[in-house]
């Protein structure tokens, strides 16, 4: 079952709402750029997807300081947001090259993933179940377990279970797509 | 003993000190063990590996500008839908936007089920000062009962327990806090990262101590027969790890420290029935409580994304910017001692303070922020 949750221009929030949210999107953006960043693995993609999960989060916390429950939805919605950008989408080495945005350089690990495995591995993203790929992508965006734990609405004893089972799931699905 | 599940086994990678001594000790002697934690690090690296990304340098403040201009166009402000899962606990979240009411009524009647839910009350994202004076620190240690008794050389012990009046305390941790040789040493035990400051304020000297704190988890039950609202709830907390280190040099013979540098996990709260509301209303409505420290409670807004900073009596407080992160400054009378607290966007809550005037506290907190 799936929530949706769709801009309607008239629900403007007024102007006395922003010196709040704006401490609140300085304060999450960049965990939310980088949590929509390990799944679509493009930073300018990665920054729009942020503008659309926190345009969406002004009108649902408008005041997010009296919510106790925003902080841990921004991340929660950037990681599904950021997986249903990927959804079916084959432009990104095309914007990757586009993209003049500052990146800071690959390291050696990075290095070692051309755009063609990255491309594999959003696809592979994509076919687990949601949950696992949202576990994947809060974890090794650097969320802890509790943090993890809270944005899922999960205990934090059972964020490693799910986050075994993921990594298993992603290997498997790897495997299976590149064997002849 | 069973071996360790996969789940326990994935996070000693991660967070060893979270997961309890007994699975440690299991893992250490069985071979099985020892061969499944083998793939499951296998698997956890490979897909570090695999979805690490280009990680972009971001400019917050271009993109809030940049975010406002498309909520000033009606076109560029509509965006995807955002699609999510429903989960029990997020179908709740939903549905107290329009039907508050009925939720409120559902939770009621299905008190068994909402008992069983965790939810988190304490997650601090920022830090707020809070004034107090002695009369309020005696409040809140009465608020403690007897207060909790430390072990031999003023540390707590690892595990242990304490009857409060209005329920009993148990705390645990993966070991006792201690001095440690190296820095490495220290973040090999806290798995937290220091890099020292380049440059320090004439005086500071080199650094004398270094300490490494493991997790410790607290838990709270509340009695049944304390108020409706919170009796017979659990509230959970975790604080740590930690990692001290300390700066001094000599004085007359002694030894002095000038400065300290704490770097902790944020503390982070869960409840198995009240809200945080519902927690914060109940502590402050405790006999004793001063009305003035209830105010500025008050004033402190959501208790869920705040972490309290008293600032004693005669201390004088600012807000500061540390890199992107909001942070206090606190000063004391004379001008001879400051400190920056603020928590950074990973986390991390991180303390420097010394016998420094404001101006070189910054200095040094700048240089790690």
């Amino acid at each position: 079952m799936e929530a949706s949750f769709v801009t309607s221009p008239t629900s403007m929030t007024p102007d006395t709402s922003f010196s709040a949210f704006e401490r609140f999107f300085r304060e999450h953006y960049p965990a939310v750029v980088r949590i929509a960043c390990g799944v679509v693995g493009d930073p300018q993609a990665a920054q729009d997807v942020a503008q659309d999960v926190f345009i969406a989060a002004l009108r649902r916390f408008p005041e997010p300081d009296a919510s106790q429950h925003a902080s841990a939805w921004v991340r929660v919605a950037a990681a599904h947001a950021g997986l249903n950008a990927i959804r079916g989408e084959r432009r990104r080495g095309h914007r990757q090259q586009q993209c003049g945005i500052e990146v800071a350089s690959a390291g050696p690990e990075e290095a070692m993933l051309d755009q063609e495995s990255r491309a594999e591995v959003r696809q592979a993203l994509r076919r687990l179940p949601r949950r696992s790929a949202v576990v994947l992508v809060l974890r090794h965006s650097g969320l802890s377990y509790a943090e993890v734990a809270e944005a899922m609405n999960v205990n934090v004893g059972h964020v490693g279970t799910m986050l075994r089972r993921a990594e298993s799931a992603l290997r498997k699905e790897l495997n299976d797509a590149t064997r002849p | 003993m069973r071996h360790v599940p996969d789940g326990v086994l994935r996070r000693l990678l991660d967070e060893p000190l979270a997961v309890p001594d007994g699975a440690r000790r299991h893992m250490e002697a069985c071979g099985r063990c020892r061969s499944s934690s083998a793939v499951v690090a296998d698997d956890a690296a490979t897909v570090s590996r695999l979805l690490s990304a280009p990680q972009p340098d971001l400019d917050a403040g271009r993109a809030w500008a940049q975010m406002q201009r498309r909520l000033a166009d009606p076109v560029l402000a509509q965006h995807p839908p955002i699609r999510i899962s429903r989960r029990p606990g997020w179908r709740v979240l939903n549905a107290s936007v329009s039907t508050g009411a009925v939720v409120t009524a559902g939770l009621a009647l299905t008190g068994v089920a909402a008992a069983a839910t965790l939810t988190t009350v304490f997650a601090p994202t920022h830090v707020k000062t809070v004034p107090v004076n002695t009369g309020d620190l005696r409040a809140v240690v009465s608020l403690l009962g007897a207060g909790v008794a430390p072990a031999r050389g003023g540390l707590l012990p690892a595990t242990g327990s304490q009857q409060l009046p209005f329920g009993t305390l148990r705390w645990t941790s993966a070991g006792h806090g201690r001095q440690v040789s190296s820095i490495a040493e220290a973040s090999a035990l806290t798995h937290l990262a220091f890099a020292a400051p380049a440059t320090l304020p004439t005086g500071v000297g080199q650094i004398s101590a270094i300490y490494a704190q493991p997790m410790v988890t607290a838990t709270v039950l509340i009695s049944r027969n304390a108020s409706p609202s919170v009796s017979g709830t659990s509230l959970a907390v975790t604080g740590g790890p930690a990692m001290l280190v300390r700066y001094g040099g000599q004085a007359g013979g002694t030894s002095l420290t000038t400065l300290g540098i704490l770097t902790m996990r944020r503390p982070v709260a869960t409840s198995t029935g009240a809200t945080t509301a519902q927690l914060e209303n109940f502590v402050l409505s405790r006999p004793g409580i001063p009305a003035d420290l209830v105010r500025q409670i008050k004033l402190l807004g959501n208790l869920t994304s705040v972490l309290p900073v008293p600032v004693p009596q005669g201390a004088a407080s600012e807000q500061v910017r540390i890199g992107a992160w909001p942070g206090v400054l606190i000063t004391a009378d004379s001008g001879a001692a400051s400190a920056v607290i603020w928590e950074s966007q990973d986390g991390l809550v991180h303390v420097v303070a010394g016998l420094l005037d404001s101006k070189d506290i910054l200095n040094v907190a700048r240089q790690l922020g």
